[in-house]
């Protein structure tokens, strides 16, 4: 029962304070709740830098998100967090600097939306690319960030290579 | 009538187009680190005032380990500042300061979610002004009259309420509290602005997600008890493109009393979504009840880039600008440009905020004289930060 209660409270927190357009079907969470489990899981985070009302995300929701093999693949290997890149909710950078969501886009020099970013589970950027992408094009990020390619390779390179 | 506002606007001849003579910059807090990280974010960004001969800056830092509001003093003749006092007991966001005169001054914060707020300097104790969950406060004062704004819970969201304060020589008075909208928002309000014009009545612009994307909004009162329908400053309308989203980003507005009966607003806009936000400013000649066309306010050099932490200044006398930061130039500087009377200015680098390093998060006022009061963020070599100051004088 408490663990219900606990459930509704944070889901309530979640729609009171967040009014953005995360992919429906995904656990998506906050900056600070999804780098904490990944420091537990030891999963990479996938952050989506979305905005309120903006056309490419939504579309991006529909044409890939909607996919249910990437919903598996994403679901299950990473720490999802939704960040509205025009929110004053706040969050804690892995260095300890408190700030708000919309600043994040500020520090991500961030241009357009959605713009979706790879962290290490300790909270260390791998790469960031912005605008509309395929299912194909996720699948080709989740190996490049979980088989380790970013180490040695950009995210181009890596792509070349692959073609 | 927008048509015939806008007219109006441009009858306003502000003094020419001044050149501004920055004095060195100075830090401002005590507390340095490469853990310690300074803030300068508010509602309506008001982190800079002036009263009589003394310039006060507000902050939230982080050097207990938990995020406090301060405020430091620097009378003109003074070669630093000093007397910086911790505003807060709990933890503190987003403080904001207004100048009374006589060298005093009212602060106002979020602390453990309550919009609190004090005349500083002086012992009286903080007053809470926010009956709920609040956050965003902001201030404005003029024709004898002192106001605060906040955004407040009210159901699923938050919505903008405007308080009339009463105040004496050193305590505040919550005299009313009224929203702008008496019924529940239907999305989330919030980061209002207020400005109260020359002829005593009272602005507020604010974020509204009503229309399912954040748009600029504005009201207007009288009295500050009663407020107009509220209308967007933002030209562009919401809606899907192919059935797609709800409008373009808008965000953060700013307002400012200007000229004899006029407001300014300015905000970052993104209807331009290929590079990042802009800033675009809206002009009303009649206090806020009505407000001219959109206008581009960075010059074409930086319309290229995303501008970052607008702030629109204006004084009685029909000056106006706005500050903002960039990286036009490979790392953020800050940037001003001021109206003409027909157009906004090519872009300037104040000198001191610009150049090798990080120089963000401008705030500003003018003061009586018509000199500049600037403050930013300036990131250190390791890692933590320090707010630095300049005046300038016009030339």
């Amino acid at each position: 029962m408490k663990i219900i209660l606990a459930w509704l409270a944070a889901s309530m927190l979640w729609a009171g304070s967040v009014q953005a357009d995360p992919p429906k079907g995904y656990p998506f969470v906050g900056f600070d709740a999804g780098l904490k489990a990944a420091k537990s899981s030891g999963k990479p985070i996938f952050i989506y830098f979305g905005r309120y009302g903006c056309a490419w995300c939504d579309h991006t929701n529909k044409q890939t998100f909607s996919d249910e093999g990437l919903r598996k693949l994403y679901t299950q290997n990473y720490e999802l967090v939704y960040v509205d890149a025009e929110s004053g909710r706040r969050l804690t950078l892995p260095n300890g600097e408190r700030i708000t969501e919309a600043e994040l886009g500020v520090r991500l020099k961030a241009f357009a939306t959605p713009l979706f970013v790879y962290f290490t589970p300790q909270g260390e950027r791998i790469v960031q690319i912005p605008g509309f992408k395929t299912v194909k094009d996720f699948r080709d990020y989740d190996r490049y960030v979980r088989e380790g390619h970013y180490k040695s390779k950009t995210l181009l390179e890596f792509l070349g290579d692959k073609s | 009538m927008r048509a015939l506002s806008f007219l109006a606007a441009l009858l306003f001849v502000p003094p020419l187009q001044a050149d501004w003579r920055f004095a060195e910059p100075l830090s401002v807090s005590s507390a340095h680190g490469a853990a310690i990280f300074h803030h300068l974010e508010s509602a309506n960004r008001l982190g800079v005032a002036v009263s009589a001969q003394t310039a006060a800056v507000v902050w939230e830092d982080n050097r207990s380990g938990t995020p406090h509001c301060y405020v430091a003093f620097r009378e003109s003749s003074a070669k630093a500042f000093a007397n910086e006092i911790q505003l807060s007991e709990q933890s503190c966001y987003e403080p904001v300061v207004i100048g009374l005169g006589g060298g005093r001054f009212v602060a106002a914060w979020e602390e453990e979610g309550r919009v609190r707020a004090r005349v500083v300097p002086g012992a009286a104790p903080a007053l809470t002004l926010s009956g709920a969950e609040a956050g965003q406060a902001t201030l404005a004062a003029g024709a004898g009259k002192t106001y605060a704004a906040w955004a407040e819970q009210a159901g699923r969201f938050r919505r903008i309420v405007v308080a009339h304060l009463a105040l004496d020589e050193s305590a505040l008075a919550l005299d009313s509290v009224h929203p702008v909208e008496p019924r529940e928002p239907l999305d989330e309000q919030a980061w209002p602005a207020l400005a109260v014009a020359g002829d005593g009545s009272l602005a507020v612009v604010w974020e509204d997600r009503r229309h399912k994307h954040t748009v600029p909004m504005h009201s207007h009162s009288g009295d500050g008890k009663v407020f107009s329908p509220p209308a967007r400053l933002s030209e562009v309308p919401s809606g899907s493109v192919q059935g797609l989203g709800a409008g373009v980003g808008a965000m953060r507005p700013t307002l400012a009393r200007w000229g004899a009966t006029g407001v300014a607003a300015a905000w970052l806009d993104k209807r331009d979504f290929l590079s990042g936000y802009d800033v675009y400013a809206g002009l009303s000649s009649d206090g806020g009840r009505s407000f001219g066309r959109n206008l581009m306010v960075q010059d074409s050099f930086g319309a290229n880039m995303a501008q970052w932490h607008a702030q629109v200044v204006g004084n009685p006398e029909g000056r106006l600008l706005v500050v903002w930061d960039d990286e036009r130039d490979g790392t953020a500087d800050i940037w001003m440009s001021e109206w003409d009377g027909k157009e906004f200015s090519e872009d300037v680098a104040p000198r001191g905020a610009a150049g090798p390093g990080s120089q963000s998060d401008p705030v500003a006022t003018l003061d009586d004289a018509g000199n500049l009061h600037l403050a930013w963020i300036e990131r250190r070599d390791d890692g933590g930060t320090q707010i630095r100051y300049s005046s300038a004088s016009p030339r």
